[in-house]
């Protein structure tokens, strides 16, 4: 029998109706099947009113994106999964005209906005030499089909048109790397608020082409500009000043986790295995309990953790707002830090709680060290939660025993799901909790506003995403907010402020469990004593 | 008949289509200082150029410095079977350098050679490295440049405007009637020269590499503005389309797999093509190649997906990956690596060679109408070069975009007859209010399925007669009964198509009253039954008779340097 399943598509006819509704089709699997052609059985057998764009089916023209079970991408590209009910709706920010069709007259003067074209100064010659080496970096850049998804998506973009979204920065980076257009693409780029992006790589996850805008347009901008002698935003220069002298980002305050530990060595029994512990600035300046925490949870699975004493600041900050001399001398030293102590302890793992230093080492560090020397830093790095659950393993894990009796949800940090392909796992740990009710939220992988140098150079802006966030993680229901990463940690409990969900760190929540579990074993061995006595 | 209400929007010149044809030529007329209009039935940008994949043929000599426009303009000759209309096919060639020249200095980047310059590759037929290219990727980088190019000069881009009909005045072209898409309107344009840019019709065919918006609405509204149309006949089936699955049946796959050195084998991995053209093997002309695959698909021969193999595997990963990077990622999505395996191909509807009839100055036959791009027939003959139809998007996009603005220099702009938009707009709302009819879904399956059963490949005198029988049939029958379900304007697709449907039937028909005529075979046209005396050295007319009828007449081949064997 031909497997079905159930299209929820929203329909609006503002001639008609007041508002938007949901009309739900019964569609029969093929496979293979894309949502385009999910959407063509739709009209074609029950309604051939139904509104909505496409060409080429091929993804050449980018006329097909529309949101899917809430994210924007183009339909020819996007396989349905007949297992799961599929929910389509119109891309955000642009008003609809009909059904899945918006009206894209305020993205077109966007684009017009920027001059989108290689501008000269003067007749080319015939034929005009271009050498390949000059025109490389475009390729990728270049491949842009202007179907509009990352503007729906873009958290920013969402807030204010002051950012012209990740599609036309790019357009804006495409001709500043195009070596015959004579603009001041850099000046434009501030112009156009380039400093706007938290770097969420939304944009690049959904884009049909791959194409990596945060990397390749956003921070290759904020890098000229710097190197044009365009000082940093107030808030961020702060951060770089910092890290460049003390190793930190952020000023200390009590003692640091670093100085506090007193050994680097946090050894167990019959090891499974050893790590070393990269900290971040956030753990080992403003978090300690939760470095703390995490030593604690990976040594109760029987892994033995090193605490290298010196070190120093992944530079993610620099990286994000374009400050590449700060963040070429921050990856030298972590790289090396890290490799000595790989050497002195015989390890080849860094375990890392921090979503934005994770993300930094594994898509920053590694490339530039190899362009550098030829060969990428010799560790692995690796998230806590990945590394519980897919190197220590489902069968070898410590499960904590210590029941939380909490609906919690979580935030998915966008450097750790976009950024390191982390994306299950801390789900699994936190599924692993006696008593913890897990609420999914379809929206748990929006970005938060903290990221891209965003909550240290415009606060206000950074907020405003941060308020969207607190809507989607409300309207979940739970009592809890967990998350891997400090930033986002903070800056959610920034904005929860007033209400009763807090935000948690994960390995605290973690180790809450497992100090929950001893004392019920040491409760119920007094009560076995007293018994037997 | 209702008085329906309609807005009138003047300008100089109207282009009609925003693809490679349409935006070069509006590109063009807005430079020479006058108000121009395009008019783009989709979003800017979303053209079927951007699915051109291979590339631009223009003799550079990058690479071959032998190379020449007499050795381009001979090979076109050769792969058009003597058929091209041998004056526009000299401005083809001759014209081909300084167009992609423009392209570049819009901000297009072709891929290189060592030296800087354009590096150019092998394409079917051609004596030389010839074909411009960027990846796999020609058509879109092209687009792409060209809405750069828009986005830079003052011409005013009305996305999402249906154009339904030509108007004349006086014999000559006064405008368009259009509805627009988005919000149902009712709309005139009025201008001095009218650009028909409307590209090609592959939507009459069930399996096509067309995009949905190429069901040959430039050639019914031509013919029924009483301009001549050529060599309909000619259709071109590329040889490698995709056939799983479902869904991507009919997808593109470039010819630049087999220029990069890609080879075709049956289901015994025969290189088969051995058995036909031993010289040239794969990189026979399109024609030959689609007979060839159809051949060994019917023979059973074939792969489990009814088409044959086409693989690039045994190619260094690198350059598979650099210079054929769409088709790794089409593929991808089909679940074949193809560096690694092979892909099931056979043929599929891609390019119609014939189209309106044009002079040396892209005008039709119509004065103040002027056209380019693969609406228009002639240029290529029988069989159109892979790389040649980019190329000639450019060439006479510019000499029809030039002189367009030219003639509307010289020119007042005509009135119109209201009355005749007064009938067409009738027309148009008669297929919302009909209560009993026959949905657009259901009359296209009929008519994509009939020509793809009996206009294909292999022809029969008796298959194209029950074609032309079933075509009339289906206008007087069904065409004025085409029913919209849902009774609304704004943004309906349904009826969208009813009116696409109107005019891909006619298209349909030149195509197959054409095919009828042609009793031997030659290019595309190819007569199982081929009657042994007819040579087949004439091009086929067709012109709309005082009573609305498909007059069809031989016309004596226009050459200038080669004559047919």
């Amino acid at each position: 029998m031909t497997k079905k399943f159930k299209a929820s598509i929203e329909r609006y006819n503002p001639d008609t109706d007041d508002t938007p509704y949901f009309e739900d089709f019964e569609v029969e699997y093929e496979p293979g099947m894309t949502v385009l052609d999910a959407l063509l059985y739709v009209q074609d057998k029950y309604d051939s009113s139904l509104a909505f764009r496409w060409e080429c089916r091929g993804g050449q023209c980018g006329s097909c994106a529309v949101r899917v079970n809430t994210i924007a991408r183009i339909a020819c590209r996007t396989k349905v999964d007949p297992d799961a009910d599929l929910v389509l709706q119109p891309m955000q920010k642009m008003p609809v005209i009909k059904d899945l069709v918006v009206d894209m007259t305020q993205t077109e003067n966007r684009i017009r906005r920027i001059r989108p074209y290689v501008a000269r100064d003067k007749p080319p010659e015939r034929p005009e030499i271009i050498h390949s080496q000059d025109i490389e970096i475009l390729r990728e850049i270049r491949k842009c089909i202007e179907c509009s998804a990352c503007l729906s998506n873009c958290p920013i973009v969402h807030e204010t048109w002051d950012y012209p979204g990740p599609m036309i920065i790019r357009q804006l980076a495409r001709l500043e790397l195009d070596p015959r257009d004579v603009e001041d693409r850099i000046a434009m780029a501030m112009d156009e608020a380039v400093y706007s992006c938290t770097t969420c790589k939304l944009c690049e996850d959904i884009c049909p082409k791959n194409i990596k805008i945060p990397k390749l347009a956003v921070e290759l901008l904020r890098a000229k500009a710097v190197e044009a002698g365009y000082p940093l935003l107030a808030g961020q220069q702060i951060f770089v000043d910092s890290m460049k002298k003390t190793g930190r980002s952020v000023p200390e305050k009590k003692t640091p986790l670093l100085k506090d530990l007193g050994t680097e060595e946090f050894l167990v029994e019959n090891p499974i295995g050893r790590v070393a512990f990269f900290t971040g600035c956030l753990i080992d300046y403003r978090m300690q309990s939760t470095g703390r925490a995490l030593i604690e949870v990976l040594n109760r699975n029987n892994v033995d953790v090193i605490v290298p004493k010196e070190q120093w600041c992944c530079a993610s900050p620099a990286f994000r707002t374009g400050d590449m001399e700060t963040a070429i001398m921050c990856t030298e030293k972590v790289t090396k830090i890290f490799e000595d102590a790989m050497d002195k302890y015989d390890l080849d793992t860094v375990i890392i709680a921090c979503a934005g230093c994770g993300k930094t080492l594994q898509e920053d560090h590694r490339p530039l060290i190899e362009e550098m020397r030829g060969t990428p830093p010799r560790f692995k790095v690796y998230d806590m939660a990945e590394y519980l659950i897919d190197v220590v393993g489902m069968d070898r894990i410590v499960k904590p025993t210590g029941e939380l009796d909490l609906k919690v949800t979580y935030h998915e940090p966008c450097h750790l799901g976009r950024g390191q392909s982390v994306v299950d796992q801390p789900i699994e740990l936190l599924k692993l909790i006696p008593g913890v009710e897990y609420i999914d939220d379809p929206y748990k992988n929006r970005c938060c506003g903290a990221g891209g140098g965003l909550r240290a150079g415009k606060r206000d802006l950074s907020m405003q995403i941060a308020k969207t966030k607190k809507e989607y993680i409300e309207a979940t229901g739970a009592d809890m907010v967990t998350t891997e990463c400090p930033f986002c940690t903070i800056q959610i409990n920034d904005i929860m402020k007033g209400t009763d969900i807090p935000c948690l760190y994960m390995p605290d929540l973690l180790l809450e469990s497992y100090k929950k579990g001893d004392e019920k074993k040491t409760g119920e061995k007094r009560a076995k004593a007293k018994a037997e006595a | 008949m209702d008085e329906l209400p309609y807005k009138t929007i003047l300008c100089d010149v109207l282009v009609v289509g925003a693809g490679g044809a349409g935006c070069r030529a509006a590109i063009e007329a807005s430079r020479l200082n006058l108000d121009v209009i395009m008019l783009s039935k989709e979003l800017i940008g979303k053209a079927h150029t951007s699915m051109a994949e291979g590339g631009y043929n223009v003799s550079l000599g990058n690479v071959d410095p032998d190379d020449n426009p007499e050795t381009h303009f001979k090979d076109t000759i050769v792969g058009g079977n003597y058929l091209n209309n041998q004056e526009l096919a000299e401005i083809l060639v001759n014209d081909a350098s300084e167009r992609v020249f423009d392209l570049e200095e819009m901000g297009a980047l072709f891929d290189r050679t060592p030296e800087g310059k354009i590096a150019q590759r092998t394409f079917g037929k051609q004596s030389w490295r010839r074909t411009a290219y960027a990846s796999d990727r020609t058509g879109s980088e092209i687009m792409i440049t060209l809405v750069e190019g828009i986005r830079k000069e003052s011409v005013r881009v009305f996305d999402e405007i249906f154009a339904t009909r030509l108007l004349v005045q006086d014999g000559r072209i006064a405008g368009v009637t259009a509805i627009d898409l988005k919000y149902g309107d009712y709309l005139v344009f009025r201008a001095q020269a009218v650009v028909m840019a409307t590209g090609g019709a592959g939507r009459i065919f069930t399996v096509t590499s067309n995009a949905q918006l190429d069901v040959g609405d430039g050639y019914a509204m031509a013919f029924e503005a009483g301009c001549d149309i050529i060599d309909m006949e000619m259709i071109q089936f590329h040889p490698t389309g995709m056939v799983a699955p479902e869904s991507a049946k009919g997808r593109l796959v470039t010819e630049a797999v087999r220029g990069e050195g890609g080879i075709l084998l049956n289901n015994k991995g025969e290189r088969f093509m051995n058995n036909y053209y031993p010289e040239v093997m794969e990189l026979a002309g399109r024609d030959q190649v689609a007979r060839s695959i159809m051949t060994e698909v019917l023979a059973g021969r074939g792969s489990p997906d009814g088409g044959v193999y086409l693989s690039i595997s045994h190619l260094p990963k690198r350059i598979v990956e650099f210079r054929l990077e769409s088709m790794i990622e089409q593929f991808g999505d089909a679940g074949v690596d193809i560096r690694d395996a092979p892909m099931q191909v056979s043929p599929t509807a891609h390019h119609f060679m014939g189209g309106l009839k044009t002079d040396t100055n892209a005008q039709t036959t119509i004065p103040g109408l002027y056209a380019a791009g693969e609406c228009t027939g002639g240029i290529h003959g029988g069989n159109r070069l892979g790389g040649n139809a980019l190329l000639d998007t450019q060439v006479f996009g510019a000499i029809a975009g030039g002189n367009a603005a030219r003639f509307a220099k010289e020119h007042e702009r005509p009135g119109v007859d209201r009355k005749e938009i007064q009938k067409e707009f009738n027309r148009l709302e008669a297929m919302l209010k009909r209560k009993e009819g026959i949905s657009p879904a259901v009359a296209r399956k009929e008519l994509t399925d009939l020509m793809w059963s009996k206009v294909q490949i292999f022809r029969k005198e008796e298959e194209i007669a029950y074609a032309v029988k079933e075509l009339k049939r289906i206008e007087k029958e069904v065409v004025p009964n085409i029913k919209v379900d849902v009774p609304i304007k704004r943004f309906n697709p349904g009826w969208h198509q009813a009116i696409e449907f109107g005019h891909m039937v006619i298209t349909a028909r030149m195509v197959a009253e054409g095919a009828f005529m042609r009793k031997g075979s030659r290019g595309a046209h190819y007569r199982v039954d081929a009657d042994p005396d007819d040579d087949g050295y004439y091009n086929i007319v067709i012109r709309r008779g005082s009573k609305g009828e498909m007059k069809l007449q031989k016309e004596d081949l226009v050459i200038t340097k080669i004559p047919p064997p």
